[in-house]
C-alpha cells in the first residue's frame, strides 16, 4: 500500500504514488533549471508537461489507475535532459550539494511578530524559546539604552524573511520543493 | 576514449543540423510536438526528447514558428507548430547552405590524390 497525490499535468489529471511523484518533481526541477531561460522557460515546460500527460496516459492504458515509479523512470529516460544527456541520479541517494545544504540565516519573522519580528526570527536562529528572547530584550531595554538600541539595529540589519525559500533558511531547512510547499503562501 | 569522441562528434553534427530539420518538417506539415518527436527519432536525429523542447520555443520566439491549439479526438486539445513567412525565409538560407556543405565535402573527398 502506497500514498498516492492527485496532479494535474498538461491539462489532465493523473493518481501518482507519491515516491514517483517527488522524482518527477525533481525531474521537472532540473530540466527548468537546465534549459537556463529562467522565465522564459514557461513555454517549454508547458509542451514537456504536454508529453508527460501523453506519455502517462500511454503507460496507463486501461490496466493501470496509479502512475508509479517505474512509469516515472521510464518517461525521464526516454524524455531526458535539454542538453540531451540524461538526469543525474542522485535521488534520495548522494547528498546533493545544492538541494540537501541546509543553510540557516538571521531572519525576521513576519508570520510570529510583536513589533519587528526581531525576536521570533532570534529564536528560531538560536533555536530557544521565542518567549525567553522577548523577555531578555524587554529586560535589556529597561536596564539602559543598549537593549533599545540593539532592538533597532538587529530591526534594520535582519531581512524579513517573506519568501519560502527565505522561511526555510530562517528555520535552517533545506531549500526543497517539499518544504517550499510548506510556507508557500499560494495554497 | 576514442569511441566517446566519436559519439560526441556524432550527436554535435546532430545538434547542428536540428533546428533545420524541425524547420523542413514544418514547412511539409504543421505539427504537433509529438508527431514531431516521432519524425526525428525515426531519423535518429534525437537520443532524448528532451532536446526538442527549448529549440521549439525559442524558435517561436525568434518569430520563424507559430502555433495554434487544436482540439483533439483524445484528451486535451494539441499545441500545433507551424512555421512562419520568417521561418522560410531562413530555411531558404539554410538549404542553400546545407547544398555548399554537402558540396564542399564531396569536393573535398573527392580530392585525395
Amino acid at each position: 500500500m502506497k500514498k498516492v497525490v492527485t496532479v494535474g499535468i498538461g491539462g489532465r489529471s493523473f493518481v501518482i504514488d507519491e515516491d514517483a511523484y517527488q522524482k518527477l518533481n525533481l525531474y521537472l526541477t532540473r530540466f527548468k533549471e537546465k534549459t537556463g531561460m529562467g522565465v522564459q522557460s514557461g513555454d517549454v515546460m508547458e509542451d514537456l508537461e504536454q508529453r508527460i500527460a501523453e506519455l502517462f496516459t500511454e503507460a496507463l492504458g486501461t490496466r493501470y489507475q496509479v502512475v508509479n515509479i517505474t512509469m516515472v523512470n521510464n518517461i525521464i529516460s526516454q524524455l531526458g535532459m535539454p542538453d540531451g544527456g540524461q538526469m543525474e541520479d542522485d535521488f534520495g541517494v548522494k547528498n546533493e550539494p545544492f538541494y540537501n545544504m541546509a543553510v540557516k540565516k538571521l531572519y525576521r519573522n513576519p508570520d510570529d511578530k510583536v513589533i519587528g519580528g526581531v525576536c521570533s526570527g532570534m529564536a528560531l536562529y538560536l533555536n530557544i524559546d521565542v518567549v525567553l528572547v522577548r523577555v531578555l530584550f524587554f529586560v535589556a531595554i529597561f536596564m539602559g539604552s543598549v537593549g533599545f538600541w540593539g532592538y533597532i539595529i538587529l530591526w534594520i540589519i535582519a531581512p524579513m524573511a517573506y519568501t519560502a525559500a527565505q522561511k526555510c533558511e530562517m528555520r535552517g531547512l533545506p531549500v526543497t520543493a517539499e518544504n517550499l510547499r510548506k510556507f508557500s503562501t499560494y495554497r | 576514449m576514442n569511441e566517446i569522441n566519436t559519439d560526441n562528434i556524432k550527436s554535435q553534427m546532430r545538434k547542428g543540423v536540428l533546428e533545420y530539420c524541425i524547420l523542413s518538417i514544418l514547412n511539409n506539415n504543421d505539427a504537433y510536438a509529438s508527431s514531431l518527436i516521432s519524425e526525428l527519432k525515426d531519423a535518429k536525429m534525437i537520443v532524448v526528447e528532451g532536446t526538442l523542447y527549448p529549440l521549439l520555443t525559442r524558435q517561436k520566439n525568434q518569430g520563424l514558428l507559430s502555433y495554434r491549439w487544436e482540439e483533439s479526438q483524445q484528451g486535451p486539445p494539441r499545441k500545433y507548430y507551424a512555421i512562419t513567412d520568417k521561418g522560410r525565409e531562413l530555411l531558404a538560407e539554410m538549404d542553400s547552405a546545407w547544398i555548399e556543405i554537402v558540396e564542399t565535402i564531396a569536393l573535398i573527398r573527392n580530392n585525395k590524390k
